[in-house]
């Protein structure tokens, strides 16, 4: 028993740490990627290729001053960038991020809590990362907080439903809600791959993520143009950077879980191994989200309101129905 | 003169009978183009651009009188075209360097070729090369620049007397024959004595060696003529013009003080340069060069103006010049009124007791007439100054009656002036003894007066110096000689008769002149002034400060208020300082000094002064505002050119509660003294209008007082100077201690002394005055001198020369070796 | 003669393309088949496309268009208005202005300030000329002026300054002596237009 909490508490600790580095990582991957889209070089003045500019962003939010507004409710506004991490990296703890290994005769299951409802643990988890948002922006008497805080509740909440219901076929299928299963029941080869069977959840899913992790073209939250930084606009320095690191991590949760469910998980690719496999598919829904972030314009609340509850749910409804008819066919 | 209505393109205008055409159109605000015209000068017709049609015939505007009826038309086609042909003609060869020249701006060339809209040049001529000279201290001529217009000559001859320029060879190519036959006429004949000429020092050096009054600088259209301080150091637009009064003399020329920053480093203000309205008026070296003595202080000095302030209370005297404004002169008589000290100013004291004596006999408290009369009169006698250094306008008038007005002059003084025979052929000159002034009053009295007005007394007395002399006279008679020829052929002798002239001493009965003689006349003195009075109607008496300083001062008053009242002369009086008559006017001033002195601009125990040598500062006269009272009897307002940030005599009148607000609060109050009036500072205008005419502060009332009935004694030869004679005189340019202060202006606290008196002397000399009082002078020759007068300037105030001299201007005094 | 030719200072040549709009749907119809046409098209996969193709190009086909500022300049038209520069005669390495005041007297603020005296040679000589940047608006109109074509604009474009009013002096304008052979002739704002010579009317000489 002892064992297994020391053990919990290390791949806690790995995870939070290497996690929260690529969140860091991603950043400068951004900069560079949408750089690159548009002709440009994007940090390249710290270290080789500008590489350190995460150590310079970082000592920067650490060492800024930590602002909290004259008017704004104290508390709340200091604990709602840790409810993003939190709930990010919590999400996380169900995931299986790697396959099994062996490290000095120890075979390590680089999952931190395997759950047999692990799906519905990662949405609920990622779901209450709602409240990050919702409350930092409530928290400042800001009028651009509050508008942003009012769209983190329409979106969260309506996208939850897409992502909910665009899983629910596939996981007919399975008949499991462990992320674990689902990988194994892909181990086939590309053949078996879920995306095959289930294209249609596959995109209202990718649709949906896009949406929960607040990125382009769904970034209506913290939109400058419009809402100046939205519900982060009063924040500063380290407890900006937690909404920072916690939007990174939802979107490395989001790319595992598009290809955990989607498309075959660790499972060894022809000639490349499982744990590379599973990263080159992570690190191109990653690079997804940012090709799509540099090409597209992001659309109107009202836009991304009709998008959810006349399109992509009555579609995702009937996806399931179609499941469910041809499993009982 | 009577006016008369003329005709200029269609429209009528009245004007004055006698008025060149071209004074006629400017008085009424016509334009017509000219360059070599200079108001109150002869026209020298060497433009040619003031061409006009009049009655149908082509005249220079300049040249030509109005005649009643008269119709004027400025352009002509013919006209433009010869106009055209000048303009291009001046801009043959003309250096292309409006970039650096001092003139550009301002230039009459650029303006006159914009004007007349030169666009295109169609003639040429190989150019000669033409050297830049300085010809004097403050004189620099471009010679390549020059126009030949000769504005600079003609001012120089017919204002200011010196005629120290003039034309000169050039050495410059002939014109061709075609450029004869195609160019318009006046054209051609313009550029045919341009060709041939340039300005040169008349008297065949390098150098002037004149007057370096800068009136040749003033005048001159271009850049040729540009005073040596000024060239490159600043174009004309920038400078900004503050219209002021000349604070050097007393004839208060109207001026303006041309100033801007001292340089990028430097952002305080310095005058660049003095200009006037040169067609109006003309400045003399003092006020033209003389302008930087301003007093420059850091800021108001508490400690010394307490010291002042108790150095007051305990005065027993106040002592200063006249080289103040009404305004300080009224405050040192509040001063007198509130402390009860007394006031002691030389200059002011000795000018206001003559004036007060003359008033007393002539009935009206001013003389009668001012300078401008004089500039119009026709024969002018100078008694008692030394002309040319006593006020450059007195003399400016005296010689311009001459070149303008066909004029005569008689100029009396004991000091040989070497210019003043040179102001024109009918000027005759009297060296009379020092002390012999009674003397030549009774002249004047006897040449001019009308004898029935005078006094039995002084008739007969007058007559006592006329007696019928025989005199031989040498006369050209023919005589016929009968001689006997011897013909060389024939043998034979022949009786011819010739006419023959021969000179027989005849004997005739002449009026002889005792007077004459006495004063040193020459013997033919009574056939001159027979022909210097041919044609003269308008009669102008000059009296200068050798009469105020006199031991029978009062006398003189008395004989000179007979002058004028049996003589009908234009009587004017130059007064000895800038403010002198204003002075008078207004303080009380006191006989003696006494007790503890307190010297304003002058010599004390405590002295408050504007040169930099005082304990407590005041404003120089560039730095205040102000009004003076001139020899023409205007009161004329003048503006601070230059910031002054210390403390002004209004400053200490506040401590004693009798100040005002501003300085300039005191001009209309100046109203309380006779012939003042009440009218405020910024109400006083300060300008000429196009007619020429003053339109300057306002005119001084000549109020009548009872006349008492005085009358005049016989002269008394025993006040006769014998011996060594020392002349207390500035030598030119120098007056006070702020023209000894201004970096241009040299002339040096020294003894000046004739060339040949030079020779006798050393370079240094003691000049004792009596046992105690001697003087360390420099001995300078200034070669306009003549005769064995030395002259001892009084321009240092620290030097204390008015005391020395007393009330006289003349002393007897060792000369020893220095 | 009329103005018109002394104003055309226009040096560059200019190419520029029009973009062509689409027109706006107005009826029903004409925006349903614009919907059908665009979903047809995949714009948004072309939208992908073009990103990717670009960050390919810019990677691999050395089509960065980044110039990496302090190191790497630009060079600037000939018509932009930068830092003043004045120019020396090639021949002597004199100065070529001859302080003649023009451009002081034109700047529209007041910012140009020039001493002068009278030298040993007889000659103007400037012995301080300063603008202040801090009021200057780069107009041109003193290069414009000038006879001599000594104050002209230069290519030094980086204006920005640690005190509020910054001076430029004499020295600093000046092309160093060194320099001289490298100086140009300025071909912007005043200089002498290509057809200058048809504008002028030639003085006879009699030489
Ligand atoms: S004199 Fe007049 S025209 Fe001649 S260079 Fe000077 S400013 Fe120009
Ligand atoms: S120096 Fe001047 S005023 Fe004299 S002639 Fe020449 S241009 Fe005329
Ligand atoms: S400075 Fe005066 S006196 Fe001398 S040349 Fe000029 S005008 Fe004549
Ligand atoms: S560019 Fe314009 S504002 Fe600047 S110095 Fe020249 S004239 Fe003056
Ligand atoms: S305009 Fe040209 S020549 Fe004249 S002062 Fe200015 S820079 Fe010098
Ligand atoms: S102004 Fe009359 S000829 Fe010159």
């Amino acid at each position: 028993m002892d064992a297994i909490i020391i053990e919990t508490i290390i791949k806690a600790i790995i995870v939070l740490s290497v996690i929260a580095a690529l969140a860091g990582f991603g950043t400068f991957i951004e900069r560079k990627v949408l750089a690159f889209m548009q002709r440009r070089l994007g940090p390249m003045h710290v270290g080789p290729f500008g590489l350190l500019q995460l150590a310079a962003d970082g000592i920067k939010l650490f060492t800024k001053e930590d602002i909290i507004p004259q008017h704004a409710n104290r508390l709340i506004f200091m604990i709602a960038p840790i409810i993003t991490a939190a709930t990010a990296f919590i999400a996380l703890a169900a995931v299986p991020l790697l396959p099994e290994f062996t490290l000095f005769g120890y075979t390590v299951h680089p999952i931190v809590a395997d759950l047999n409802v692990g799906i519905l643990f990662i949405l609920g988890a990622m779901a209450s990362g709602l409240y990050g948002p919702l409350l930092a922006g409530m928290a400042q008497a800001n009028k651009w907080g509050i508008i942003g805080s009012a769209r983190t509740a329409i979106l969260f909440m309506s996208y939850e439903v897409v992502t909910g219901l665009s899983l629910l076929a596939p996981i007919m299928l399975v008949g499991s809600l462990s992320l674990i299963d689902f990988n194994n029941a892909q181990s086939g080869g590309i053949g078996e791959w879920m995306v095959w069977q289930q294209p249609l959840a596959f995109i209202l899913f990718l649709i949906a993520g896009f949406a929960e992790t607040n990125r382009t073209p769904f970034d209506l939250l913290e939109h400058e143009a419009e809402v100046v930084s939205g519900y982060a606009t009063e924040y500063s320095g380290m407890r900006w950077g937690m909404f920072f690191i916690g939007e990174y991590a939802n979107m490395i949760t989001i790319g595992f879980m598009a290809s955990l469910i989607f498309f075959g998980g660790f499972n060894d690719l022809g000639f490349i191994p499982g744990f590379l496999a599973i990263i080159l598919k992570v690190s191109f829904f990653f690079f997804l989200m940012l090709w799509v972030r540099a090409s597209w314009p992001h659309v109107r609340p009202d836009q991304l309101m009709w998008l959810c509850w006349k399109v992509l749910m009555p579609i995702a409804l009937l996806n399931v129905l179609i499941t469910g008819l041809v499993m009982m066919v | 003169m009577s006016e008369i209505t003329i005709k200029i393109d269609g429209r009528e205008y009245k004007t004055q009978e006698g008025e060149y055409i071209l004074n006629a159109a400017r008085a009424n605000d016509v334009f017509i183009p000219a360059i070599c015209y200079l108001t109150r000068c002869s026209p020298t017709l060497a433009c040619r651009i003031c061409l006009v049609e009049a009655d149908g015939k082509q005249v220079y505007a300049c040249n030509a009188k109005v005649k009643e009826g008269m119709e004027v038309t400025v352009s002509t086609p013919n006209i433009l075209k010869e106009r055209r042909a000048i303009m291009e003609v001046y801009d043959v060869n003309h250096p292309l360097q409006c970039g650096v020249c001092d003139k550009s701006g301002e230039c009459e060339l650029q303006n006159y070729t914009l004007e007349i809209g030169v666009d295109s040049q169609s003639y040429s001529i190989p150019d000669t090369k033409r050297e830049n000279t300085n010809w004097s201290s403050v004189l620099h001529y471009d010679a390549g620049l020059c126009i030949v217009c000769e504005r600079c000559t003609t001012v120089c001859k017919d204002m200011i007397g010196d005629a120290a320029i003039k034309t000169g060879a050039r050495g410059g190519e002939k014109l061709s024959k075609e450029a004869k036959d195609s160019m318009p006429k006046d054209a051609y004949a313009m550029w045919n004595k341009l060709q041939k000429s340039i300005i040169v020092p008349s008297n065949g050096t390098e150098h002037t060696n004149c007057s370096d009054c800068g009136e040749c600088t003033a005048v001159c259209p271009v850049g040729a003529l540009v005073s040596r301080d000024f060239v490159y150091s600043s174009n004309a637009w920038e400078l900004e013009r503050v219209p002021a009064t000349c604070a050097h003399c007393s004839s208060g020329c109207q001026i303006y003080y041309e100033k801007k920053h001292t340089s990028i480093a430097n952002p305080d203000e310095k005058i660049y340069r003095v200009t006037n309205e040169w067609n109006f008026v003309s400045l003399c070296g003092a006020g033209r060069f003389g302008y930087d003595f301003q007093n420059d202080v850091e800021g108001k000095d508490v400690e010394a103006f307490e010291q002042a302030i108790n150095a007051f209370k305990k005065a027993d005297t106040i002592k200063f010049n006249s080289a103040i404004t009404n305004e300080e002169a009224f405050m040192l008589q509040l001063l007198k009124e509130k402390l009860g000290v007394k006031l002691i100013n030389h200059d002011a004291k000795a000018f206001k007791d003559f004036l007060d004596s003359y008033s007393k006999a002539s009935g009206s408290s001013l003389y009668g007439s001012d300078f401008r009369e004089v500039m119009k009169s026709d024969f002018v006698i100078s008694v008692g100054a030394s002309l040319r250094n006593d006020n450059p306008n007195a003399r400016y008038a005296f010689n311009n009656v001459q070149k303008m007005n066909k004029g005569a002059g008689l100029y009396f003084h004991p000091v040989g002036d070497m210019l003043v025979p040179t102001f024109g052929k009918s000027v005759e000159v009297f060296n009379h003894k020092v002390g012999q002034e009674e003397a030549v009053l009774y002249l004047i009295l006897d040449l001019f007066g009308d004898k029935d007005k005078l006094p039995v007394q002084t008739k007969d007395y007058l007559a006592s110096f006329h007696k019928t002399v025989k005199k031989t006279i040498k006369e050209k008679v023919m005589e016929s000689v009968t001689s006997t020829v011897v013909d060389k052929e024939t043998g034979e002798s022949k009786e011819v008769t010739k006419k023959v002239p021969k000179m027989v001493d005849k004997e005739v009965e002449v009026d002889e002149n005792g007077l004459v003689s006495i004063l040193g006349g020459s013997d033919n003195f009574a056939e001159t002034f027979e022909k210097m009075m041919k044609k003269k109607e308008n009669f102008s008496l000059i009296i200068g400060e050798d009469l105020y300083f006199h031991p029978r001062a009062r006398n003189l008053s008395r004989l000179v208020a007979l002058i004028e009242d049996v003589c009908d002369m234009n009587l004017v009086m130059i007064p000895p300082r800038t403010n002198s008559l204003g002075v008078a006017m207004i303080c009380n001033l006191d006989e003696e000094e006494s007790g503890y002195i307190v010297g304003y601009n002058e010599h004390g125990h405590f002295r408050l002064g504007a040169r930099g040598f005082s304990k407590l500062d005041i404003p120089a006269l560039n730095q205040q505002e102000g009004t003076f009272v001139t020899m023409n009897k205007v009161v004329v307002p003048t503006n601070p050119a230059l910031e002054y940030k210390g403390y002004e005599l209004n400053d200490i009148l506040n401590e004693f509660d009798i100040g005002l607000d501003e300085t300039i609060d005191f001009t209309p109050k100046l109203a309380r003294f006779d012939g003042f009036k009440d009218i405020e500072f910024d109400d006083l205008p300060n300008g000429y209008t196009n007619t020429g005419k003053e339109n300057r502060g306002y005119i001084i009332d000549n109020i009548s007082v009872e006349k008492q009935a005085v009358s005049v004694v016989e002269f008394n030869d025993s006040i006769v100077l014998e011996g060594e004679i020392a002349y207390r005189c500035n030598p030119q340019r120098q007056f006070n201690d702020f023209t000894d202060k201004s970096h241009q202006i040299n002339e040096e606290f020294a003894l000046y002394v004739s060339p040949s008196k030079a020779q006798t002397l050393e370079e240094e000399v003691e000049v004792e005055f009596d046992k105690d009082t001697t003087l360390k002078l420099k001995v300078v020759v200034d070669d306009r001198i003549d005769g064995d007068i030395v002259l001892v300037p009084d321009f240092k105030s620290h030097q204390n020369i008015y005391s020395i001299f007393g009330k006289d201007r003349y002393k007897t005094v060792t000369i020893k070796k220095g | 003669m009329g103005l018109e030719k002394f104003k055309d200072r226009n040096v560059g040549i200019q190419q520029y393309k029009v973009v062509e709009h689409e027109a706006f749907p107005k009826s029903n119809a004409q925006k349903f088949a614009r919907v059908m046409k665009r979903m047809v098209k995949g714009e948004l996969f072309v939208g992908l496309w073009v990103t990717l193709r670009t960050m390919y190009q810019a990677l691999f086909q050395d089509d960065m268009h980044t110039v990496k500022y302090p190191f790497e300049k630009l060079p600037i038209s000939p018509r932009y208005r930068a830092i003043h520069e004045m120019l020396r005669l090639l021949e002597s390495g004199h100065y070529r202005c001859i302080g003649c005041g023009l451009c002081e007297k034109i700047c529209i603020s007041d910012c140009i300030k020039i001493d002068t005296k009278y030298d040993e040679n007889q000659r103007k000589e400037v012995t301080e000329y300063t603008i202040n940047f801090g009021r200057c608006i780069f107009c041109g109109y003193c290069a414009e002026v000038c006879p001599e074509l000594a104050i002209v604009h230069g290519g030094r474009y980086e204006t920005s300054s640690q005190q509020r009013a910054s001076f430029s002096i004499f020295e600093d304008m000046l092309t160093p002596i060194d320099a001289l052979s490298s100086q140009k002739e300025y071909p912007g704002f005043g200089a002498v237009s290509p057809n200058a010579d048809d504008n002028i009317k030639k003085t006879p000489l009699a030489y």
